[in-house]
């Protein structure tokens, strides 16, 4: 990925301005203490509540317990390399940024019952990420405004190589733990969304409200997590049975519990249901970037038009996904979503009246667009060399903005673990979700840290 | 390692009934001896979310309105010095603050407390007003029973917020009811400073709308289907 800054000798003058030039960058980037946000992570802050914040969470699982000063100086030595992540989000006149932060921390914790909490952009010496440890867990929570999954997956992996070399491990440099000695790739930081908004229309985006699960919320703050531990290759098995893959049967069994839960709920009005499913763009789009570059799709299902079967449903998505997650459309939709924030009109509104709009907007429109989240980070992959000290990783996609439940899915090596987090105390949908998944015959192992009613 | 009988599905050894349905773990050979061997896969210490100072903006805000009341006051006194104008600004300097406190300055003030200081901050505004127009009257005989009123029942409305059972249509019949009694004691305070004696008019057209209202909205409450048939039809 480096490019040499130094010219060789037999290098001919264009080939050395070049590089001169490639040189001024690097070391402007380095100088540089601000990041503007990208175009998914200006929404992020807007959404922010007392009792909210879109954070998400990422764990690894080693085979020892974890050591915590060790932790604290794997994160000092790893933070610097991730630039977008060691920031404080400020606020301009029309924008907000995110602005190089040179205070304490962050200071690894001892890990808490109710993650993901709210994380006020003035808290916690500012610092947008936590850092837990829980016996044999590290765990990453990061603000949706610096990066996505990939990123944060990026920084927890290379955080997690550098404490096994404090252990006296040797870790290889590949995949997504990075050179920490290195500096960092200009690539990285960019906004990649801005590079491909270059479609010549904008395909239209039909949106219509969608069932909202009931439940009863608990008190502030509360976040019950279900986690379901399960074999791949049975996973696989049953999904090749509905002749579908592993994404598209998971995302029909979610769709086949919400749809038992609206049942259920017996209101007297169905309505459509359907799950909000960030794809990762840099499948379509070759992009080195950590910050966001993920966009939405809505596979779903309408239960005004009849009673679905299971295999009706697995058809239904497997035929969606067909035909939304490719790389035209999805161009289509990264330009829709830039145009707005380039037009000229919108760039110059003061910030508090763009705040307003679009908390509005995500209120009444964008977040009823959809019943359910489900974020599947897919198959992880390590370095051979830090294979023998990992059990597994988790994904958590932090408290839901509306009351409602989450379900983010990863796998590594033979181990799939799907893991809910939702607000309510009612536990139906993930109830009716890994029930089905036993009815097809996959042995599901479940933890929680659920209380219990005592009836 | 143990299952649930309902999902089907195999349960942590630290669980001691299925998250997903509730139904007790039951093994008696080794439920006990697991039970102490066990560590749970989640910590059991929950977290507090951490508080934001906000001490900046409270100094920034006592500054303002002290450096306002201050340089008012030595305007009219030094200057501008023929009426005493400076307390209608000094007045609305300390309303403003008294009602920033438990935003910027003391989060954790009681709402019941902020109430009354709000309160007493308004009347020390009206005395202020009072002073500098030389007119007493109205101040004792409007000024303060009004808001004495505003502030009792306010206090009420909160209380009743807090303790009674969290609804929409209940907390709708308590703003209502307020509502219905500040009218009534408006229009009681002004006849009685105005005519001398107590004519009611407009208000009593509010309250038999509050009352109809509230007496509707006590139906819906007190008839269970009717209360689900509601939330059933107006949920969003």
């Amino acid at each position: 990925m480096a490019i040499s800054a130094e010219p060789k000798g037999n290098q001919n003058a264009e080939d050395a301005s070049a590089d001169l030039k490639i040189k001024k960058i690097r070391e402007k980037a380095a100088r540089r203490d601000w990041y503007k946000l990208d175009l998914s992570a200006i929404v992020y802050p807007t959404l922010q509540r007392k009792d909210f914040s879109s954070v998400y969470r990422l764990s690894v699982l080693l085979k020892e317990d974890i050591l915590p000063d060790l932790l604290q100086a794997a994160v000092d030595i790893t933070l610097p390399r991730f630039p977008t992540y060691k920031v404080a989000i400020r606020k301009g006149l029309f924008w907000r940024y995110l602005e190089l932060n040179n205070r304490p921390g962050p200071f690894v914790k001892p890990d808490v019952r109710n993650p993901c909490q709210p994380m006020y952009f003035k808290a916690n010496n500012r610092y947008l990420i936590r850092v837990y440890y829980y016996r044999n867990r590290i765990s990453l929570e990061a603000h949706h405004s610096l990066g996505d999954g990939t990123g944060g997956m990026c920084l927890l992996q290379t955080l997690t190589a550098v404490y096994l070399r404090l252990l006296g491990h040797e870790i290889d440099i590949e995949g997504f733990v990075l050179d920490v000695e290195e500096q960092p790739d200009q690539e990285e930081l960019e906004d990649a969304y801005i590079k491909y908004a270059n479609a010549k229309v904008r395909p239209p985006r039909p949106g219509e409200k969608t069932y909202r699960i009931r439940g009863t919320k608990e008190p502030f703050y509360t976040l019950n997590i279900v986690d379901g531990i399960m074999d791949v290759t049975e996973v696989l098995a049953v999904s090749k049975r509905y002749k579908a893959t592993m994404t598209e049967y998971l995302n029909a069994v979610l769709l086949y519990a919400l749809l038992k839960k609206q049942e259920s709920a017996r209101y007297i009005s169905l309505k459509p249901v359907k799950i909000a499913m960030p794809v990762n763009l840099r499948r379509f789009f070759p992009s080195n970037t950590l910050r966001n570059f993920i966009t939405m799709i809505y596979p779903g299902i309408d239960p005004r038009l009849g009673e679905y079967t299971f295999e009706e449903i697995v058809v239904h998505v497997h035929n969606y996904m067909r035909y939304y997650v490719n790389e035209k459309l999805l161009r289509g939709d990264i330009t829709t979503n830039a145009a707005t924030q380039s037009n000229p009109f919108i760039r110059v509104v003061p910030l508090f009246l763009k705040d307003f709009v679009v908390r509005q907007f995500y209120t009444k429109v964008q977040d009823q667009n959809s019943s359910a989240g489900l974020t599947n980070m897919g198959a992880l992959h390590v370095p051979k060399s830090m294979k023998p000290f990992i059990e597994r990783f988790d994904i958590y996609m932090g408290q839901p903005f509306s009351t409602r439940t989450n379900c983010a899915i990863i796998s590594y090596e033979s181990i799939l673990t799907i893991n809910f987090a939702s607000s309510i105390i009612e536990a139906d949908v993930e109830r009716y979700f890994f029930r089905k998944l036993v009815e097809d015959g996959i042995h599901v192992k479940i933890e929680s840290n659920r209380k219990f009613i005592e009836e | 390692m143990s299952y649930c009988v309902n999902c089907g599905v195999e349960l942590d050894r630290s669980l001691e009934a299925c998250p997903l349905c509730n139904a007790p773990v039951i093994n008696p050979r080794e439920l006990e001896l697991e039970l102490e061997k066990a560590q749970p896969s989640f910590p059991t210490e929950s977290g507090n979310v951490e508080a934001v100072k906000r001490k900046d903006m409270g100094i920034l805000m006592t500054t303002i309105a002290v450096a306002t009341a201050v340089t008012c006051g030595l305007l009219n006194l030094l200057i501008f010095d023929n009426v005493p104008w400076s307390l209608t600004i000094v007045g609305l300097c300390v309303v403003l603050w008294v009602i920033m406190i438990p935003v910027v300055i003391n989060t954790r003030q009681s709402v019941y407390v902020s109430i009354l200081f709000d309160g007493a901050a308004v009347i020390l505004y009206l005395y202020m007003i009072s002073y500098m127009t030389l007119s007493r009257e109205w101040f004792w005989e409007l000024g303060i029973p009004i808001t004495l009123l505003v502030v009792a029942v306010a206090e009420l409305f909160i209380i009743c917020v807090n303790k009674l059972p969290k609804s929409i249509l209940l907390q709708a019949f308590c703003f209502i009811t307020a509502a219905a009694i500040i009218c009534i004691g408006l229009e009681i305070f002004i006849d009685r400073y105005l005519y001398g004696e107590i004519l009611l008019s407009w208000s009593a057209i509010v309250l038999t709308i509050c009352v109809i209202v509230d007496i509707a909205i006590v139906t819906i409450l007190s008839r269970r289907r009717l209360r689900n048939a509601v939330r059933k039809r107006l949920h969003f």
